[in-house]
């Protein structure tokens, strides 16, 4: 008690007030972990409910693999898989703590998945292992040895660390383990990691390893974006429902594809013609000569000194004049810029050609016979 | 004022056959999709296989027809084309390769040509390996021919298993003997160590002497972070034919350099952001986003994702976001949706904010897939417009 408090008890406000301050931090101390653990969940920092099964522990206890994976010492490559039965672990567990099968809480689903997977996709023998590895599983599933393992399929590298494969490496003989590796889809797991901004990158990584994107890819993967005259849809488009899908078409591309060109100079033209926006534009009347609106900002064309600015902007991004004036079109710009014309030269600084400029096209538009 | 489309629906009819299942990998692949909206193209039926008969040949071919133009006006009609048709023969142990067929040629620096053609590749042991190609560019729609011509070919050799040099030249010519393109290139990847990688390609135009495009990428992996940096050089003007009268003006290259980061901040949370300085002649812009993808669950089933993009370039400025939520519901079922917000800086009469908006549902069980969409937005052209979209698909084993 304060000495300036008259000795009187203290005033019910501060109580509660005090009161109200516990309460809301004991809410706090149980809301927090709540929340906190509610986050770890959503993020996956907390282990999830389905339980890896427990090899460790049998190899701990001296269980034999072939106790229970009976079969693998003989299986061939057309063989069942040795997954154990019920019957296989109440040899030992004579007394189950439940009546459901074992298998339905010992061991993860993904881990069936991948063996079956690699049943189906792989040449693999177990019987003709058995006997280098002197009947020693853990040599190749090393993950068995650990608590909780993340797969327990032998990665690729652990297949190098006995087998030598650059030659087949080399020549992209990829048939002698992968029966099909196209119809695998299995995610690569090293060097060729498809993440980042990977629909910008795979460009300047395929220049390279076209074959080697081809061991997996089939035609369809570069044609179905790069065939471009002839893709009914773009793979975005008909994938609509799968709206994970990234690219640079996705989403409302067609209202902020003019932008989209004018900042990336070039870059539509690197898979599409320069026909392609002008046959759009055409169905849509919106190309040259079509009854819409003049699409060009004021001052884009003058009499001027310069001609205004379209001078400037066509040589920024030449594709885009091209798709609405290639073709045909490009006698609009003859008129003006042919020899002996109003507009002027129209080549930029240092510009040079191999082209004869009087009989090769384009130069013959401007520079031909008479001119 | 606002401009409401209305489209009817064509429906595309699917009878397809059933394949017995295989218990290994089924060497023969198919899929169909029956695609229809309510806006043009109105209906695509859309047929993929694949069969690799024996080791040392494989067929694949991607063919698609459907309804063409506005529904309801003269304009509508039918169409159809040939994306990919091509058969492959190998040699048993992968020393050769031949394509011949209708497919997409893109190697070293020779940039994707769509072609009727035949392409020729040998690898040696040492790592050397040449290919070469030629053919007749495609034409869409099995239109008029124009018999233009291309070819072009590669010599590469690999350095042990870290890295790859090749260098390449391309021509393209057309009926009257023009050169519509001609190039050479060079392209280089290499992997010195396991968590680094760098690539690099560049093309010189010899019609127009000058570097056309050039790229090069460094990537780094360092546990759960990924970062690379990335520089590019386009000349426009010598991407285009050379026989196009915009091929001559001159060289205006544009330039960005950049780096994109990837961090899996959790086991569920995927953060990536990049950002780019980009220079057009003597303009400075740039381009940047970040992009967070929640998965639901540790398959990753389910997703919820959020980018904000920002674009300052010349005159194209936009602000953009960007949400999606892709969850399965149950019995195969899933729900998605995405929208989409761009604000334009200079909306121009073009509107100061262009949503868009999908809303789907599919279902996919035993080879089957089933999915329909309801799509708006206001865009430049309109102030809004609704669209119905649908999709049945059958796939034969595996997804080819």
């Amino acid at each position: 008690m304060r000495p300036d408090d008259g000795g009187l008890p203290p005033s019910p406000a501060p109580l509660r007030s005090a009161s109200l301050v516990s309460r809301r931090r004991a809410l706090l101390a149980l809301a927090l972990p709540m929340l906190l653990g509610a986050c770890a969940s959503v993020l996956g920092i907390r282990k999830s409910t389905s339980r890896p099964f427990e090899h460790r522990a049998h190899v701990v206890k001296g269980v034999s693999c072939k106790d229970c994976h009976g079969t693998v010492g003989t299986a061939g490559d057309e063989d069942p898989l040795h997954f154990p039965t019920d019957a296989s672990c109440l040899r030992c567990h004579e007394k189950p703590h439940d009546p459901r099968g074992c298998s339905g809480c010992h061991g993860e689903p993904h881990t069936r998945a991948s063996a079956e997977m690699a049943r189906k996709h792989l040449r693999f023998e177990h019987k003709n292992h058995m006997g280098p590895v002197k009947g020693d599983c853990v040599r190749c599933h090393q993950e068995v040895a650990v608590d909780s393992p993340q797969a327990l399929r032998p990665a690729m590298a652990i297949c190098f660390s006995c087998h030598e494969h650059e030659a087949q490496w080399r020549v992209r003989d990829c048939d002698g383990c992968h029966v099909d590796l196209a119809a695998e889809h299995t995610p690569p797991a090293s060097h060729l990691v498809h993440d980042g901004d990977f629909v910008r990158e795979h460009g300047v990584r395929a220049a390279s390893s076209r074959d080697l994107c081809m061991t997996c890819h089939s035609e369809r993967s570069c044609a179905s974006c790069h065939g471009v005259g002839t893709v009914p849809a773009l793979p975005a488009r008909l994938a609509f429902d799968d709206v994970r899908m990234s690219g640079l078409h996705r989403a409302g591309f067609r209202s902020r594809h003019s932008d989209e060109a004018r900042a990336n100079p070039g870059l539509c033209v690197t898979c599409h013609s320069d026909r392609s926006c002008r046959d759009c534009h055409e169905r849509r009347g919106l190309a040259a000569g079509s009854a819409t609106r003049n699409p060009h900002p004021r001052g884009w064309l003058t009499s001027s000194r310069g001609g205004g600015d379209h001078g400037v902007q066509a040589r920024l991004d030449p594709v885009s004049c091209a798709s609405c004036h290639g073709g045909a079109g490009e006698q609009l710009c003859v008129d003006c810029h042919k020899v002996g014309g109003p507009g002027g030269n129209p080549h930029g600084r240092g510009f040079t050609s191999r082209k004869d400029k009087r009989t090769d096209m384009p130069c013959r538009m401007c520079h031909g016979a008479g001119r | 004022m606002g401009k409401r489309r209305t489209r009817h629906v064509y429906l595309v009819a699917v009878a397809l056959c059933t394949v017995t299942a295989s218990a290994s990998a089924d060497p023969l692949r198919l899929r169909a999709d029956a695609f229809a909206e309510a806006r043009a193209p109105a209906g695509l039926l859309v047929l993929q296989g694949q069969d690799k008969i024996r080791p040392w040949i494989d067929a694949e071919a991607m063919v698609w027809t459907g309804g063409t133009g506005t529904a309801g006006s003269s304009e509508t009609g039918a169409a159809g084309d040939v994306t990919v048709l091509t058969l492959r023969l190998r040699e048993p142990h992968g020393y050769g390769e031949l394509r011949a067929g209708r497919f997409v040629v893109a190697t070293g620096a020779i940039r994707p040509v769509h072609l009727d053609g035949v392409s020729l590749l040998a690898r040696a042991p040492w790592g050397t390996t040449v290919e070469t190609y030629g053919g007749v560019p495609v034409v869409p729609r099995f239109g008029e021919r124009e018999y233009e011509s291309a070819s072009g070919v590669r010599v590469a050799q690999g350095v042990g298993n870290t890295a790859n040099l090749g260098v390449s030249y391309s021509q393209r010519h057309t009926k009257h003997g023009g050169t519509a393109q001609e190039e050479l290139g060079a392209d280089f990847a290499a992997v010195p160590v396991p968590w680094l990688d760098l690539a690099a390609k560049s093309a010189y135009d010899v019609v127009t002497p000058g570097v056309a495009e050039a790229s090069l990428s460094s990537a780094l992996r360092l546990g759960d972070v990924r970062a690379e940096a990335f520089a590019q050089h386009r000349s426009p003007g010598r991407l285009l034919p050379a026989t196009s009268l915009f091929s001559v003006l001159g060289d205006f290259p544009s330039q960005s350099l950049g780096a994109t980061v990837r961090w899996r901040a959790a086991p569920r949370l995927d953060l990536l952001g990049s950002g780019a300085m980009q220079r057009a002649a003597d303009e400075i812009g740039m381009n940047a986003w970040l992009r967070s993808v929640l998965r639901l669950d540790d398959r990753g089933d389910g997703s919820v994702g959020l980018e904000v993009r920002r674009q300052h370039v010349s005159t194209a400025r936009w602000t953009g976001v960007r949400t999606i939520v892709s969850q399965p519901i149950a019995g195969g079922l899933r729900y998605s949706t995405e929208l989409e917000l761009a604000f334009p800086d200079e909306p121009d009469g073009r509107g100061s904010v262009w949503p868009w908006g999908l809303m789907a549902l599919a279902w996919r069980a035993s080879g089957w897939e089933i999915a329909a969409a309801v799509e708006g937005a206001s865009s430049p052209e309109h102030r809004y417009e609704t669209n119905a979209l649908a999709r049945v698909s059958r796939v034969f084993g595996g997804t080819p």
